[in-house]
């Protein structure tokens, strides 16, 4: 730190130089940003819904190793690191961002695609099937059958916890990897909070590395919306002439997971990649999917019908006049060139990766 | 589960492949034929034939809510189009008039947001009023587990009770398919009462598809004793505490971004406006500061008025505390062309109270003395000891209480001058709870045209 008259000319001339940097960095970014084609742009509402879910995930995690960071800190006899730790500077979101570490793809495949299945859900218009019949998740949590009643009860418990990250309650309900890399991070972010030294960053050290083992251990993949409704998937396990009707009525009662998680069982497929491609507004893959089912021209239309309403990206007009063709996909060849996708994942990657550094 | 029979009966017709209208019922003819159209054409009324079109291509049942235009006014149609061999089979409901123009975005989701701003906690049913959705937090709050009631009938979780004329406003809600409130009830499995309100969700052809609802926690009749014991009467009226952390954190951040834009728009920091337009933004920015003010006071309002309201004990030095609050309002005063004189530097008056809480009673009085000032006038504030308390003086040069209103400006809601802009009638109340909380007072006197004189009050602290 320099306070003089010359340390300030210094600053000034620093600044300049790295205001010049910046200019060119914010023109590049608009460059790019013209570029962009329409469909691969966020409109603002994803913009918002992502930024909303990252923030409240970040939050999240940070309030539950300040806890019990402080706890340990405290009880370890260092009061004023565990006040440090909770003073919230620097901001944790910041800082994450600042390092450049949000920026993970897997991390931001998994927003992203939360965040649009979300606005998708949100946006499905109520078709109950019978009105005065109760909704099919609710059918199923009184199923006689514990397994089936269990595992729709567990999906109703996600959907509200879901939410109600997004109202404000703090649940982290990340695929185990990511939350792992989040937690990692937070905790190390948090150490920069307390200007220790000796002995007591080594105490420091130890609580937050002990705190984030801790609400590892803690976290519980199986309770995440996503499994939670694979589960009930695999626990109904619909025959393929009950499958229509779930199918529809699972959109209809505006659960779009558990029509993600139906169609993804049936196909052989995980929710992920499942949730792809009914979130993909380039709908051929899901087409392919509803007739490898053998799903009749009704019900492909009734699905199509419901998605082009809940989602502007789709237009109805280009469905209807796709649908003879869709129906007329023999399901056999239809299940043929889905074949790819059931391989796993991580081999597909690898595949198109190599195909990619080959062309290069 | 609709309410048809209140309606039209749904009209019925035929259009054919190539979109012409083969039969209508009257009520649909009479529409298509304003429209300028004719039995055997093709259909008039574009909605209509949209809807139809897309039915026969998807081969499926299709509803849809459209608006078609009749005359002046504008019609709320439900249609059910089904593809049938001959054509498309038509069935129309509803038959509203509505205004010619009315906010066109979702109407359901806004009254669904204003039910939820103020509630405990939340629940959503289906239909068949089986509870699809509980907030998490709701069984945490009460000690149940919401595992157990999820897909579970509402009144499974919900002992439904009749309001003070005998009546159940969720039916009413059911059978109109509209927002009911204050619906009474109890949790089954806590006994805990509660108040319901719910807007209901329908689908594309009008039909009930269940309840979006929120939950009040009504607060036990026990332990409401006034723990303040001062002469300020317990309000009957008192904000439940939910509800003021809510509207503090629903409208501060809607509101702060309102001022801030329209701050930026005054300001003209994004290019030039005619100056009318700026002046406007000004007005809006503080219109905004002025409900920002309420938001605070309300909230203010709520902490003092709990039972468990405390303050703290500390040791503060009034002088400092007035030089600091008069320093604070130093802007707006010269902006309103009021000078402030202020204790001298090296003036001590030490007191107990809470340092917080002092500072915020001082920028009211001085705010109130500076905001009912003449241009050009003065505020004088003065720091004295009076026995055993400790006491500040602020002074104006306004135009003076009248010795009836000097008991009524303490009272909640209540203005010195009703007249006169600003000001929610909160302040002096709130200034004068917390005066009292730390054990001094405010006392006011004044005789009309010779200026208002306040005097803060609070125990002096001995050496």
């Amino acid at each position: 730190m320099d306070d003089g008259a010359l340390g300030g000319a210094g600053l000034l001339i620093a600044r300049a130089t790295a205001a010049d940097a910046r200019c060119e960095q914010r023109l590049n970014a608009a460059i790019d940003d013209f570029f962009l084609p329409d469909d691969a742009r966020l409109d603002d509402r994803m913009r918002n819904g992502i930024a909303a879910s990252l923030a409240a995930l970040v939050a999240g995690i940070e309030r539950a190793l300040v806890q019990h960071a402080g706890r340990l800190l405290v009880a370890r006899g260092e009061p004023e690191l565990a006040i440090a730790l909770a003073n919230g500077r620097p901001a944790m979101l910041d800082r994450l961002v600042g390092a450049g570490l949000l920026r993970d793809t897997d991390l931001m495949r998994e927003l992203i695609a939360r965040v649009r299945q979300d606005t998708i859900g949100d946006a499905l218009a109520p078709a109950p099937t019978d009105p005065n019949a109760p909704s099919l998740l609710a059918r199923l949590a009184n199923s006689p059958e514990p397994g089936v009643a269990q595992a729709a009860t567990r999906l109703f418990i996600a959907e509200s916890r879901r939410r109600g990250v997004i109202d404000g309650a703090m649940h982290t309900d990340l695929p185990a990897e990511l939350h792992h890399r989040l937690v990692w991070w937070s905790a190390a972010a948090l150490r920069e909070r307390c200007t220790a030294s000796g002995p007591a960053a080594a105490l420091l050290d130890r609580a937050l590395a002990e705190t984030a083992l801790h609400t590892l251990s803690a976290h519980d993949e199986g309770r995440r919306l996503e499994a939670a409704a694979m589960l009930l998937a695999s626990a109904v396990e619909a025959l393929p002439h009950e499958l229509p009707a779930v199918m529809t009525e699972a959109l209809g009662d505006r659960r779009i997971a558990m029509f993600i998680a139906f169609l993804s069982h049936a196909v052989g497929i995980g929710f992920e990649q499942g949730r792809d491609i009914v979130c993909d507004p380039d709908a051929e893959r899901l087409w392919l999917a509803l007739r490898a089912l053998d799903l009749d021209r009704a019900t492909i239309a009734r699905i199509g019908l419901a998605l082009c309403d809940a989602d502007p990206r789709r237009d109805i007009e280009t469905f209807a006049d796709a649908l003879d063709d869709i129906a007329a996909v023999p399901p056999d060849r239809a299940r043929t060139a889905l074949a790819p996708l059931k391989l796993h994942p991580d081999y597909r990657a690898a595949v198109s990766a190599l195909t990619r550094g080959t062309k290069a | 589960m609709t309410n048809d029979e209140t309606e039209v009966a749904p009209v019925r017709g035929l259009i054919d492949l190539q979109g012409r209208l083969i039969e209508a019922d009257p009520r649909l003819e009479t529409l298509n034929n304003r429209a300028g159209g004719a039995i055997g054409q093709i259909v008039a009324v574009p909605q209509i034939l949209a809807v139809s079109r897309l039915a026969q291509r998807l081969g499926i049942l299709i509803s849809r809510a459209v608006v078609a235009a009749e005359g002046d006014g504008d019609l709320d149609l439900w249609i059910k189009a089904d593809p049938v061999p001959a054509g498309v089979r038509l069935e129309i409901s509803g038959w509203r008039s509505r205004a010619a123009w009315q906010p066109g975005t979702g109407d359901v989701e806004r009254a669904g947001d204003f039910v939820r701003s103020t509630a405990d906690w939340l629940w959503e049913t289906d239909a068949a009023l089986r509870l699809t959705f509980l907030s998490t937090s709701a069984g945490a709050l009460h000690g149940f587990d919401t595992a157990d009631m999820l897909g579970q009938p509402l009144t499974g979780l919900f002992a439904l009770g009749e309001d003070s004329a005998g009546t159940f406003p969720i039916l009413g809600g059911l059978a109109m398919r509209e927002r009911f409130e204050d619906q009474r009830a109890t949790l089954r499995p806590t006994g805990q009462a509660v108040r319901l309100t719910a807007t209901p969700r329908t689908d594309r052809s009008g039909v009930f598809a269940g309840f979006i609802g929120a939950v009040h926690v009504v607060a036990s009749e026990t332990g409401n004793a006034d723990a303040l014991e001062t002469p300020v009467k317990p309000s009957a009226e008192a904000l439940p505490g939910a509800f003021a952390q809510r509207l503090d954190a629903a409208l501060r951040t809607p509101l702060g971004r309102i001022i801030a834009n329209a701050d930026s728009i005054n300001a003209q920091s994004e290019g030039p406006l005619r100056q009318d337009y700026a002046d406007y933004a000004a007005d809006i920015a503080n219109a905004g500061r002025h409900l920002m003010g309420l938001v605070d006071d309300l909230v203010d309002l709520q902490a003092i008025e709990r039972p468990d309201f405390a303050v703290a004990a500390e040791a503060i030095d009034l002088a400092e505390l007035a030089r600091r609050a008069a320093g604070l309002l130093t802007v707006r005063a010269s902006g309103a062309g009021v000078r402030i004189d202020r204790p001298a530097l090296d003036e001590v008056l030490p007191a107990t109270g809470e340092y917080r809480r002092a500072l915020q009673v001082l920028v009211n009085l001085i705010g109130n003395a500076v905001r009912y000032s003449p241009q050009g006038g003065m505020v004088w504030i003065r720091a004295e000891r009076d026995g055993d308390m400790a006491a500040v003086i602020v002074a104006d040069q306004g135009k003076g209480i009248a010795a009836e209103d000097q008991v009524r400006i303490f009272d909640k809601f209540e203005r010195v001058d009703v007249d006169e802009p600003g000001g929610n009638g909160l302040g002096l109340y709130i200034a004068c709870r917390l005066a009292r909380a730390m054990g001094g007072n405010i006392v006011v006197d004044s005789a009309p045209g010779q200026g208002a004189r306040f005097v803060f009050t609070l125990p002096y602290r001995g050496t």
